[in-house]
């Protein structure tokens, strides 16, 4: 049996469910729609650059072009001085695999808008890992984290 | 090269790892000249905040020499001596130029672990934990730092390592704990804890015009440091009634401003202590209010109390009703170092601002184990201990 490999795959699904968790003062991030609902709203992000750099929902920023016309995009004039929220969501009913995906897109969108590049943590300095249960769990959290929160 | 590590609950290591390449057009590597414990660490070392793996560097307090520059690097070069923000922040986000840094939209490469604990992702920052963006840290020899052009600071020639140093956290953490309390000319200010946040903040308060300035605390030699080095006057907790002591100097209002600068492992005497301790340990609540609930008490009707010291989640006995009631503001933040690091390296250049008394304990980097000991135990009076890679 592929022990380390299930708690690894466990940790990040625990980060999926964390949102989901509704004991007061920890579900603050709860997704309380049912799953189909859920899979259909807008996800988006606010992007401190004009509609115009940010693009059109025809030709939207990179990497969120490679999703084509599974995915619909929208920009909206944020208020004030925010910018443009840049929004997207599937046409069809996605996995939680896709949202996923579109979640990461969306955030390495607005890195390479305000930034110029997408950050980067890998490869760091690190000491022994020891192959310890928690570690295991914690490094599928890790893995999962881009692709995983409220967005 | 040689690294401080985390390597078990209440176990630090000094290991040999790779050193740390650019990552991203952005940074730079520095070689690290001085590195110091920070308490927030302890919370890391404990193990109250479980989301650190075995072999993570820590650190993220720190000072070093340019010795590599990204190809996006515009304002520093190899050989510049630079203080560094403990938090990483692009600088071109909504949250940057509102100068909090410390909530950087682009800095934590982990977003979805904080966003599922808070509802919102916060920033990243070194050497601590995956959670805060999984960066090793400064306690090593070499160290990458993203977003160089924002959040390193050249260091001015008359500025020694070990006052600079304390830019980086200690002395930007209790700066933005005065001034975003809004403590102005006149105002009473009390701050509970005497590390070196505390007495950063206490420091700050003064500067800021503060008729009257309270650090409270427990430990002699921390007690003595407050009244000789930051000029402010020191109770202890342990024979003094603190809520008591502070309306009494008050006239009985109360301080307009509290800065709570201890954080989720407070201590405190009697049966307060005990409650605390057993439901932390029980895991009934991960972090120990005390000296916050303490500040809410002791604060005058109207006025604000700022949490400093570092939380993590839940807290129970919170006295909310206090807080509505009184009409207080409560805040709190990460520390947005970027904003106030300019103009402390001024102040310190003009010797308004001293920190070189923080560190007690200047040791080499390998014996980094023995001054987490130390730190942690408040051992032959350690405030601080410094480690030279």
């Amino acid at each position: 049996m592929d022990l380390p490999g299930i708690v690894h795959r466990a940790g990040g699904a625990l980060l999926g469910t964390l949102q989901h968790v509704r004991i007061p003062g920890v579900g603050q991030a709860s997704v309380t729609d049912d799953p189909a609902t859920s899979a259909r709203r807008w996800r988006a992000v606010t992007v401190l650059r004009d509609q115009a750099a940010v693009g059109t929902p025809e030709a939207p920023p990179p990497p969120l072009d490679r999703f084509g016309d599974r995915i619909e995009v929208r920009l909206t004039a944020a208020p004030a001085d925010r910018g443009t929220e840049l929004a997207a969501r599937f046409r069809g009913t996605p996995s939680e695999a896709e949202i996923g995906e579109l979640r990461a897109a969306l955030r390495e969108a607005k890195q390479l808008l305000e930034v110029g590049e997408v950050l980067r943590v890998d490869p760091q300095p690190h000491g022994q890992r020891k192959p310890t249960p928690q570690g295991a769990a914690l490094e599928g959290m890790t893995e999962q984290a881009p692709k995983e929160g409220v967005l | 090269m040689k690294a401080a590590t985390w390597t078990g609950v209440n176990e630090v290591s000094v290991e040999d790892v790779p050193e740390p390449t650019i990552l991203n057009d952005h940074d730079v590597i520095l070689k690290i000249r001085q590195s110091v414990t920070c308490g927030s660490d302890l919370h890391l070392i404990g193990g109250y905040i479980p989301f650190m793996r075995a072999g993570d560097v820590i650190g993220h307090e720190f000072l070093g020499e340019v010795v590599e520059v990204g190809k996006e690097v515009r304002d520093r070069k190899v050989g510049d001596r630079v203080v560094v923000a403990p938090f990483a922040a692009c600088g071109s986000c909504w949250y940057c130029k509102q100068e909090l840094y410390s909530l950087c939209d682009n800095g934590n490469a982990n977003p979805g672990i904080t966003e599922g604990l808070w509802g919102q992702g916060v920033g990243g920052c070194f050497g601590y934990s995956h959670a805060m963006g999984g960066y090793a840290g400064s306690h090593a020899e070499l160290m990458r730092v993203p977003y160089a052009d924002v959040g390193t600071f050249v260091v001015p020639e008359g500025v020694s390592d070990t006052r600079a140093l304390f830019a980086s956290d200690a002395a930007s953490t209790g700066w933005m704990g005065a001034d975003l309390a809004g403590t102005e000319p006149g105002d009473v200010v009390a701050v509970w804890g005497a590390g070196g946040v505390g007495q950063m903040a206490a420091r700050a308060a003064m500067l800021l015009g503060a008729e009257q300035v309270v650090v409270i605390d427990r430990v002699p030699e921390r007690l003595t440091q407050v009244r000789t080095h930051v000029g402010a006057e020191a109770v202890d907790y342990t024979t003094t009634d603190v809520v008591a002591e502070l309306r009494e100097r008050t006239g009985g209002r109360g301080p307009d401003v509290c800065i709570e600068a201890v954080g989720m492992e407070a201590h405190a005497p009697g049966t307060p202590g005990i409650y605390d301790q057993v439901k932390q340990q029980l895991r009934l609540q991960t972090d120990r209010p005390t000296a916050v609930r303490e500040a809410i008490t002791a604060c005058r009707k109207g006025g604000t109390v700022f949490t400093l010291g570092v939380f993590a989640a839940m807290v129970d006995k919170f006295p909310l009703g206090a807080a509505m009631n009184k009409g207080l503001t409560l805040r709190g933040a990460q520390v947005h170092a970027q904003r106030y690091i300019p103009e402390l390296l001024r102040r310190m250049e003009a010797d308004e601002l001293v920190t070189e008394h923080l560190a007690t304990h200047v040791m080499p980097l390998g014996e980094a184990p023995e001054g987490y000991r130390m730190f942690k135990e408040k051992d032959d009076g350690c405030v601080r201990a410094v480690f030279l890679p």
